[in-house]
């Protein structure tokens, strides 16, 4: 983990309040699932660090994919060419690496898109099922199609793009056909929820990528606990991928 | 030569007058990735309890102005844990280990005091914000005649520097100071979290899993500032600080209130790195107003 100062390539909305941010940093080397914590401003408000997915870092390019919710990622959406940030990262732990020739299917529901594309396009082979409101709301869908090797399909709530419906609905044709050996999984925890009980039926591994509030984002202040078979993780240090079976779902 | 040293108890000698605080510093060993800690003043750990706690439901801590309130439930490993599995790692600094405990009775204080009184544990620091269970839930650090038994009870358990943490949300805090100092207390920490909430007025729910917790972070600063001066003028045994020290500047700023040294607690959630440049700032302001030891700053605040 390192503390770098980080300046804005360039910072455009991508689809309905939702930004693409591309910075130039210095972090050690990151693999999928992994995030960053990021300082808006150096002044005392907002005071916490935003936690946010690495969407791909690599050469001194990071690229984040964010939408604004309040007043840090509202900060952040007007931020311009040449300002500076602070970025803390590596952190986490990302997703594994499924064997040679295992089947894998990634979901992204809401704003679980950034860990799942990452990850996709580290592997290049796969499904990937993404979910949204509408259609206005999915980010980045021409890159997310032109991965190599990777089969996209949408689900909307209101039918502007891909199958009318939940992502969970997707999943549950896919799943009678070729039954995947691997779903990895990012979006409101009722959907990851569902898509756990789902991987379990159809006999396939499933790891999901949690969010959390977050105090620091690197395992000192606890804020961050889930609870698993084992007792409380952190999101932060233990995650935020976990094994999908280990996650005390009720509680 | 610049001395930033600071002797707190006889048993207590700082190399400097920066510490971690308790809660924003876990047993040291994530931080130990980030920086030598064996550059601090001294570690203050998590607040122990004598059988682990798993704290509240989530979410756990929400941003606020300059700030933040946690509601971590004061979940930790446990002392036999600690002691077992983190006090042998911590140990392996140059650096005097400070360990937080809470209890919910006077007989669980006194039995956390006997068990750290042990080899490596250079002082104890009791957190008496805690609701008392045989008191119907009354918290320890609200009354004076209730602190001053809880604190003598506990000075017979241990040979230990004895360090009382106490809550801000009191109505005499210079009372409650002396209650501590006649218990037997051998230096103060001032002070806790401020009792706070968040809500969302969309849902119309708190926000905080536990509905209430503490506020801390530069937000809480002139409130502590001034909680260390009036109970510095009423106390004989030394202070320490606690309440959104972020800079150099504001440890100074504590010093020359009262203070002989001072916990960093929410600015090293959002700057892991800050330690050592607030360490720099403040020998550097020594070197520059021509000071030779830091106790040429300790209550020197010019009120006349
Ligand atoms: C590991 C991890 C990775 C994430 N990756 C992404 C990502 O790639 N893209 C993206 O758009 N969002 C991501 N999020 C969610 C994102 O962190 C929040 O949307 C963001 O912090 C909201 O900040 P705000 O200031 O705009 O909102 P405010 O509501 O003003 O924030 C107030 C406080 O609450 C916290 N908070 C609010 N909502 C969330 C939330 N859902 N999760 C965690 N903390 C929250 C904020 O961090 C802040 O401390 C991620 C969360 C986690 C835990
Ligand atoms: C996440 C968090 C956890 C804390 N846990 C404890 C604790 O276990 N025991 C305790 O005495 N104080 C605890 N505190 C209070 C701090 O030690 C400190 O007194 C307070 O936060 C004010 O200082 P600050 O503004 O520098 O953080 C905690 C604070 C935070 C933010
Ligand atoms: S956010 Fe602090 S421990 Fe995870």
């Amino acid at each position: 983990m390192k503390d770098c100062t980080a300046t804005v390539m360039s910072n455009n909305e991508v689809a309905r309040d939702t930004y693409l941010m591309v910075l130039q940093c210095d972090l050690p080397i990151a693999v999928p699932g992994q995030f960053v914590m990021v300082k808006i401003k150096s002044s005392l408000d907002p005071f916490l660090r935003r936690p946010l997915a690495i969407l791909h870092y690599e050469d001194g390019r990071l690229e984040l994919l964010y939408k604004v919710k309040g007043k840090g990622t509202t900060e952040m959406a007007g931020k311009k060419k040449g300002d500076e940030l602070s970025v803390l990262g590596p952190l986490g732990k990302g997703f594994s690496v499924p064997a040679e020739g295992e089947d894998v299917m990634y979901v992204a529901g809401g704003t679980g898109v950034p860990p799942l594309m990452a990850l996709a396009e580290h592997l290049k082979k796969g499904r990937m099922i993404v979910g949204a409101r509408s259609k206005a709301d999915i980010p980045l869908w021409e890159r997310m199609n032109k991965i190599r090797g990777v089969d996209v399909q949408a689900a909307t709530e209101d039918g502007s793009l891909g199958r009318k419906g939940l992502v969970t609905d997707v999943v549950e044709d896919e799943l009678s056909g070729t039954k995947p050996r691997v779903i990895y999984a990012c979006g409101p925890n009722p959907m990851l929820k569902k898509i756990s009980q789902q991987a379990r039926k159809a006999g396939a591994r499933c790891e999901v990528s949690l969010e959390e509030y977050m105090g620091c984002g690197f395992g000192v202040c606890s804020a961050c606990a889930v609870k698993t078979v084992a007792g409380n993780q952190r999101v932060c240090m233990q995650g935020p991928v976990f094994d999908a079976a280990l996650i005390g779902w009720d509680s | 030569m610049i001395d930033t040293s600071v002797r707190i108890t006889e048993g207590l000698s700082l190399k400097n007058p920066v510490l971690s605080a308790s809660g924003t510093f876990a047993y040291g060993e994530e931080f130990s990735e980030v920086f030598d800690l064996s550059i601090l003043g001294g570690i203050v750990t998590k607040g122990l309890s004598l059988v682990p706690k798993e704290g509240n439901p989530t979410p756990r801590v929400y941003e606020t102005a300059c700030g933040l309130i946690n509601a971590i439930g004061l979940e930790n490993v446990g002392v036999d844990a600690f002691i077992a599995e983190k006090l042998p790692f911590l140990k392996k600094f140059n650096t005097p280990v400070i360990v937080n405990f809470f209890g919910t009775t006077d007989e669980e204080y006194e039995s956390m005091a006997g068990r750290l009184d042990i080899e490596g544990v250079s002082a104890i620091e009791m957190n008496v914000s805690c609701p008392n269970v045989s008191k119907g839930g009354l918290e320890f650090g609200k009354y004076p005649d209730i602190l001053e038994r809880l604190v003598s009870k506990v000075r017979k358990a241990t040979k230990k520097s004895l360090i009382v943490k106490l809550s801000p949300m009191v109505t005499d805090i210079g009372a409650m100071a002396l209650a501590a100092q006649e218990g037997g207390a051998d230096a103060l920490t001032c002070s806790n979290t401020i009792p706070a909430m968040a809500i969302d007025e969309q849902t119309w729910r708190p926000i905080l899993g536990n509905i209430t917790g503490g506020l801390s972070g530069p937000a809480i600063k002139p409130v502590a500032l001034k909680i260390v001066w009036e109970v510095s003028r009423k106390v004989r045994i030394p202070i320490i600080a606690s309440g959104g020290a972020c800079t150099w500047q504001d440890i100074v700023q504590f010093l020359l209130a009262g203070a002989s040294a001072v916990e960093v607690g929410s600015a090293s959630l959002r700057d892991p790195f800050c330690f050592s440049s607030i360490i720099q700032g403040v020998e550097t302001y020594l070197e520059e107003k021509g000071l030779s030891s830091l106790h040429d700053l300790v209550g020197q605040l010019k009120t006349s």
